[in-house]
């Protein structure tokens, strides 16, 4: 049986997979019926209802469920990442390292500071532009500019690393 | 007619009017960037033509190399669409120079009318209510605040070479007008290079109305009807709709009356729109004519028939209107919403990427205007609208209903869209009463963002989310695990997300 923590709406679900057509959530067993009708579209019905699913990953973790006009986040680990996603969680807590990424992808305006320089948590670091609006972008923490990996003029994706603090 | 027009736009607007170029036989040339060169109105039109690297400056907005472009294809006439050069009186007047013809007014009126303070004047001179202020640039910040104590505060600050918000300050008492003042001119200077600035007595909550007018070359002159445009969220349209819940017959008839009379002020042709401020009294107040085809004309193409693409091409043309006055009427209710590809609970950051699934809704009463598809990719540079999903009904309770209906079937992915907002929109009482006016997004939606705003999910939506979750993910361990544990005849293979 693959046993999953799933976080929908900030509440947590323990949800089993046995080898029937049977998904166990906190304890109640559910019959359901899946099946993929295209790249990321899925039919699934339980109780009285089939929903049409479009699902979009955000990363190994994530993903982003339209249900009739309803976007739902889903965050899913299995138990055994959970347990090691507390710990490193902790282990975080006592650390100070953090980096900026892009919140969006976009051309990066302005840059701030320097390597080396002193950065506030909430302080305004970067300017990045997408779709004609500018954006600030702000430190997450305290601490001193370890490295930049970009520089003003570029264009950057989603995600990437713009800038480390130490 | 014309044999071949150039489209110079991109989106759902250039995809509309190459629909309009088809339906009259007309060869539509389409333009495109770099980061385009797969959009959805490249692959509708009869032909494309590479511009320009993906920034709109060198791109939709380089005059000098469309011009040149529409000469050696043969392009008889260009239409504009809405943004960027539609009304660029310098632009319109090469065109005009050029001997091709522009699908618009002439040069002259979008000149007149692209000043704010030249077009108060006029609108003034033609007995055109306007909103009490002044009609000549502040000269100085000591003349500005008599004239502020003169007009009684609130006041506005609006600039006068702009719109769209920049440059304009609501003031609300003298001892904020210095440093308004101020403020105003440095973003005037920095958005239009200039930092003149005009004073107008603020209307308190009112609605936004705009009439949208034809008129041939030949004085004709028709209307159709009004829209009401008040949800909108810092001075963006958001949902609009024709007719407007608070224009009674009496008013309808004053209003479009009188756009009519704004628009023989300029000596307008083709297709325009004269916009209002109205109040709680249903006095309205010109506010400014926008030169050029709208946003949200679907609504009033869906109450009175008339398509009004095909309108502005045949007057271009040189057609005399076919449509009188009194063959029109407006026949039940339209509703528009626009959706943005932008990410609400982020700051409304835009939100760029691909288009990963795409999926139309239609049934009764639907139409969509869109500029994507599957796999269209929505680039960094340009305004974020994919798409206007437009629903007509007998009355205003089915067009809203048709609306709900068809927001819960069309399916987006691969860029977070503003979609829920409209479900939000759709329950306020507000906004069903039709009491609604320009500040309400403002002051009732933007107060919930982050995610109060946002209704949860029923439990039964919320547990197939839970159960997708767990089965794409336990079908992507056992397909590593190269193995079937959970054996042959499991349901569940084939279920990875690719």
């Amino acid at each position: 049986m693959n046993e999953y923590i799933v976080t929908i709406n900030g509440r947590k679900h323990k949800v089993g997979i046995t080898d029937s057509a049977k998904v166990n959530i906190d304890g109640e067993l559910i019959d359901t019926t899946i099946s993929k009708i295209s790249k990321n579209s899925f039919l699934l019905r339980y109780g009285k209802k089939v929903y049409e699913i479009v699902a979009r990953r955000e990363n190994a973790d994530q993903f982003e469920f339209l249900i009739e006009g309803i976007y739902i986040d889903v965050l899913i680990k299995t138990s055994v990442q959970e347990v090691a996603g507390e710990m490193l969680l902790e282990r975080n807590r006592s650390g100070r390292n953090s980096s900026i990424k892009a919140p969006m992808p976009g051309l990066l305006i302005k840059i701030n500071k320097k390597v080396g320089d002193k950065v506030q948590a909430g302080e305004a670091v970067l300017l990045l532009e997408a779709m004609k609006m500018e954006n600030e972008i702000r430190s997450p923490s305290n601490g001193i500019v370890k490295e930049i990996f970009f520089k003003e003029g570029d264009s950057i994706e989603k995600d990437a690393i713009i800038l480390s603090i130490e | 007619m014309f044999k071949k027009i150039l489209v110079v736009n991109r989106g759902e607007i250039a995809h509309r009017i190459i629909k309009a170029c088809r339906e009259l036989d007309i060869v539509s040339a389409a333009v495109y960037s770099e980061a385009d060169h797969q959009a959805l109105h490249v692959r509708r039109a009869d032909e494309s033509y590479l511009i320009g690297p993906s920034p709109a400056k060198e791109s939709y907005l380089n005059k000098e190399k469309i011009l040149e472009l529409a000469k050696e294809i043969g392009a008889d006439a260009i239409h504009p669409g809405y943004g960027f050069l539609s009304e660029n009186a310098d632009f319109i007047h090469m065109v005009e120079k050029s001997g091709i013809t522009f699908i618009g007014p002439s040069s002259d009126s979008v000149r007149v009318m692209g000043e704010k303070l030249s077009a108060r004047r006029l609108m003034k001179m033609n007995n055109v209510p306007i909103v009490p202020g002044t009609l000549e640039p502040i000269r100085n910040v000591e003349e500005g605040r008599k004239f502020a104590l003169e007009i009684g505060y609130p006041v506005m600050l609006k600039a006068a070479g702009g719109g769209g918000g920049k440059g304009m300050r609501k003031i609300l008492s003298p001892e904020l007008f210095d440093i308004s003042f101020e403020r105003a001119g440095s973003e005037s200077r920095k958005a239009f290079g200039s930092d003149e600035l005009y004073l107008e007595k603020l209307i308190q909550k009112p609605k936004h109305i705009e009439v949208q007018i034809l008129a041939d070359k030949y004085g004709n002159y028709i209307h159709l009807f009004e829209r009401e445009c008040s949800v909108q969220r810092r001075h963006q349209k958001v949902v609009e709709e024709a007719p407007s819940v608070a224009v009674d017959e009496q008013t309808r008839q004053r209003l479009t009356e009188t756009a009519i009379l704004a628009a023989r002020a300029c000596g307008y042709y083709n297709a325009g729109t004269i916009e209002f401020l109205m109040d709680h009294e249903k006095n309205f107040y010109f506010l400014e004519m926008n030169t050029r085809l709208q946003v949200e004309h679907p609504v009033t193409e869906m109450i009175c028939g008339v398509d009004i693409v095909k309108e502005q091409i045949k007057i271009a043309a040189g057609r005399k209107l076919e449509i009188r006055q009194d063959q029109l009427s407006i026949k039940g209710h339209a509703v528009e919403c626009r959706i943005y590809a932008e990410d609400i609970d982020n700051n409304f950051a835009p939100s760029i990427g691909k288009i990963t699934h795409h999926r139309l809704t239609s049934g009764p009463g639907i139409r969509i205007d869109r500029g994507i598809d599957l796999m269209s990719e929505v680039p960094v540079y340009y305004d974020p609208i994919l798409a206007k999903v437009i629903a007509w009904g007998m009355d205003r309770e089915e067009a809203i209903a048709r609306m709900k209906r068809a927001l819960t079937e069309y399916q987006i992915s691969g860029v977070i869209t503003n979609i829920p907002l409209f479900s939000w929109v759709f329950k306020q009482k507000k906004f069903l009463d039709g009491t609604f006016d320009i500040e309400f997004l403002d002051t009732e939606f933007l107060p919930l963002v982050p995610g109060k705003w946002k209704g949860t999910p029923s439990e039964e939506f919320e547990t197939a989310a839970i159960i997708a979750a767990a089965l794409i993910k336990s079908a992507e361990q056992e397909t590593k695990a190269g193995g079937n544990r959970i054996g042959n005849t499991n349901q569940w293979r084939n279920l990875n997300y690719e």
